[in-house]
């Protein structure tokens, strides 16, 4: 099987005019030839699969965004080359444009005023879907999600979850051959999250569509992607299965509890009582690192809350920071 | 089948601009208060003038060229420079980039719907009213047909211009003093707001050399002009296909070139 996505050493790099400060600064800037040249993306190599959904993890300014942008053709690589399909993005950009589908999550592609299906009838002509293509397409969206009250509505009176759902129908309205989700679950509640979950997944397996995903939402990875690629300050720091990530942070869990009493007095008696996980107090929250292949969290928390009288608790996954905060400290075997 | 994409913006257009009926209706009023002030102000001009004819216009003419020119205006106009603007600023021009269609065919189809409602909603009554309030001063005959096709390329010369002043967003990322500079030069070198055979010979003859005139100025005396020689009409319809050409080739390789600056250095 050869790659749908093949990237090998993409560097990209802009130019910003460094900008100085206050009124003086601003007025010289507007003549200033002053430039510095900001590595976005450092010599990035990867090779996708079709059907593979991959998740592609960062914080913020990592330049992940970049790299979808090159992957679409929007972006032009500074050196290296990437291949979608076969075809170079950005000097085929209208062309590559029928094979892709993209989801910005904070904004949206569909028509504003127009209800939805007007919008897919429209996306049916302009990527000219067959009349039985788009029948059948329409047919397994109604078998996913309850489109029928969406289909009627303007997107400008939809929320942001009756949206960003929308707009991932849209994306994959095409049968592209790979879809880009960029941050597809930002700002939205948790049975949201889970619907736009369930759909992603179903139209990955039901069309083979490789998805690109991008989130900070460690839920969002482990519901989805076999894969991660991490990258930070443009450059790549892990690409492997999640299997292996997840082997390597082992399946930690930080149970935060706030308790009657004195803190500090009983978080030494609770590490006495737990010795295999390490327990520590602040002022406010009694942290208990769980490792839930050794026991589940509910188990603890029942043991605890036999004897003591728990006000408050709180349940932490380790992130996206902390993960990457790991490589850096540790690296990956 | 190729044609049916793009009729399929224009279509989407129509509905759109059909969900916001208000607007038309503003428009109408908003053109009625224009030509009110315009009728006043030229009434001044022709009673201070002393003649009923000043450079060869009596003051009806005058005011039928404004009052259709003023229609042809809402008709036309498409605000593309605001749309390509903001559209930059936004960053929204990426999702725009990403449709498989060039970009400036794409944003021209999708105005296409509202000059078919412009064209209805206020072109149509404008000049209906025009024609009926003058008794007959717009001969209604074959050069209807040739305003028809006069006006096709005169939107095509002003969305090559808008197009060309929108893609000058990308260098300056600012719209509003850059779209205001553009509306005001488009619509006074074009005759939209003062008929050129008022303007001093020199400049006149200079205007004549631009493109502009073949926006307004062109369509407008070819629907005016009831028996027009066939010698002055080829001339007409010549120069404008003439600029057609010539703002399509440089709004297309100004954007080839300008797009170059979002690929290579990102919006």
């Amino acid at each position: 099987m050869s790659a749908i996505i093949e990237i090998r050493n993409v560097t990209k790099e802009f130019r910003v005019l460094n900008r100085r400060e206050g009124l003086r600064g601003s007025i010289k800037d507007l003549f200033s030839r002053d430039y510095k040249t900001v590595r976005a993306v450092d010599n990035i190599s990867m090779s996708i699969q079709q059907g593979e959904i991959v998740g592609y993890l960062g914080p913020n300014g990592a330049g992940k965004s970049t790299t979808i942008k090159m992957m679409t053709g929007v972006l032009e690589p500074t050196s290296g080359e990437i291949l979608i399909g076969g075809n170079v993005p950005y000097t085929n950009r209208t062309r590559n444009a029928q094979e892709i589908g993209v989801v910005f999550g904070q904004r949206s592609q569909l028509w504003w005023a127009l209800p939805l299906i007007e919008s897919f009838r429209l996306l049916k002509d302009i990527y000219m879907i067959g009349d039985k293509q788009y029948d059948s397409m329409l047919e397994l969206y109604r078998s996913l999600v309850d489109i029928e009250p969406l289909l009627h509505k303007p997107v400008r009176q939809m929320s942001l979850g009756q949206r960003t759902l929308s707009d991932i129908l849209a994306a994959f309205l095409h049968d592209p051959k790979i879809v880009f989700l960029d941050e597809p679950t930002i700002g939205l509640d948790v049975s949201m999250k889970a619907k736009i979950r369930t759909l992603i997944s179903a139209l990955n397996k039901e069309k083979n569509t490789t998805v690109i995903l991008t989130t900070h939402d460690m839920g969002d990875v482990d519901a989805l992607c076999q894969r991660i690629v991490i990258i930070d300050k443009g450059k790549m720091l892990y690409d492997n299965d999640i299997e292996h990530l997840k082997g390597f942070f082992g399946s930690y869990r930080t149970l935060k509890l706030r308790i009657d009493g004195d803190m500090k007095a009983s978080a030494e008696s609770i590490q006495k009582e737990l010795p295999e996980f390490s327990v520590s107090a602040d002022d406010e929250w009694i942290s208990v690192l769980v490792d839930e292949e050794k026991a589940k969290v509910i188990d603890v928390l029942g043991k605890l809350q036999s004897s003591y009288r728990i006000k408050d608790m709180q349940l932490e996954e380790i992130s996206t920071e902390e993960v990457i905060k790991k490589i850096y400290e540790e690296g990956v075997a | 089948m190729k044609l049916k994409k793009y009729l399929a913006l224009t279509r989407a257009g129509i509905i759109e601009a059909l969900q916001f009926r208000l607007g038309s209706f503003v428009i109408v009023v908003g053109n009625l208060l224009y030509l009110i002030v315009v009728y006043f102000l030229w009434k001044a001009i022709y009673a201070s003038a002393g003649t009923d004819v000043v450079n060869g216009m009596t003051f009806s003419d005058t005011l039928i060229y404004l009052a259709l020119a003023t229609a042809l205006f809402n008709f036309m106009e498409m605000y593309a420079v605001w749309e390509i603007g903001r559209a930059i600023q936004s960053g929204k021009i990426v999702l725009d980039l990403l449709k498989p269609m060039k970009y400036r065919t794409y944003l021209f189809w999708s105005y296409s719907g509202s000059f078919v409602t412009n064209f209805f909603m206020t072109f149509l009554p404008t000049f209906i009213v025009v024609a009926a309030v003058t008794h007959g001063a717009v001969h209604l005959g074959l050069n209807l047909l040739w305003f028809v096709v006069s006006v096709v390329m005169a939107i095509i010369i002003n969305y090559s211009i808008d197009f060309i002043v929108g893609t000058v967003c990308l260098y300056t990322e600012s719209i509003w003093g850059i779209n205001i500079m553009k509306q005001v030069i488009v619509l006074l070198l074009s005759g939209a707001t003062i008929p050129l055979a008022f303007f001093p010979e020199g400049f006149r003859r200079a205007v004549e050399c631009l493109p502009f005139q073949s926006i307004y100025n062109a369509p407008l005396s070819i629907l005016l002009d009831a028996h027009p020689e066939p010698k002055k009409l080829t001339m007409t319809l010549g120069i404008q296909l003439l600029w057609c050409v010539v703002m399509t080739v440089i709004s297309k390789l100004f954007w080839k070139v300008s797009l170059r600056r979002i690929t290579v250095n990102g919006g």
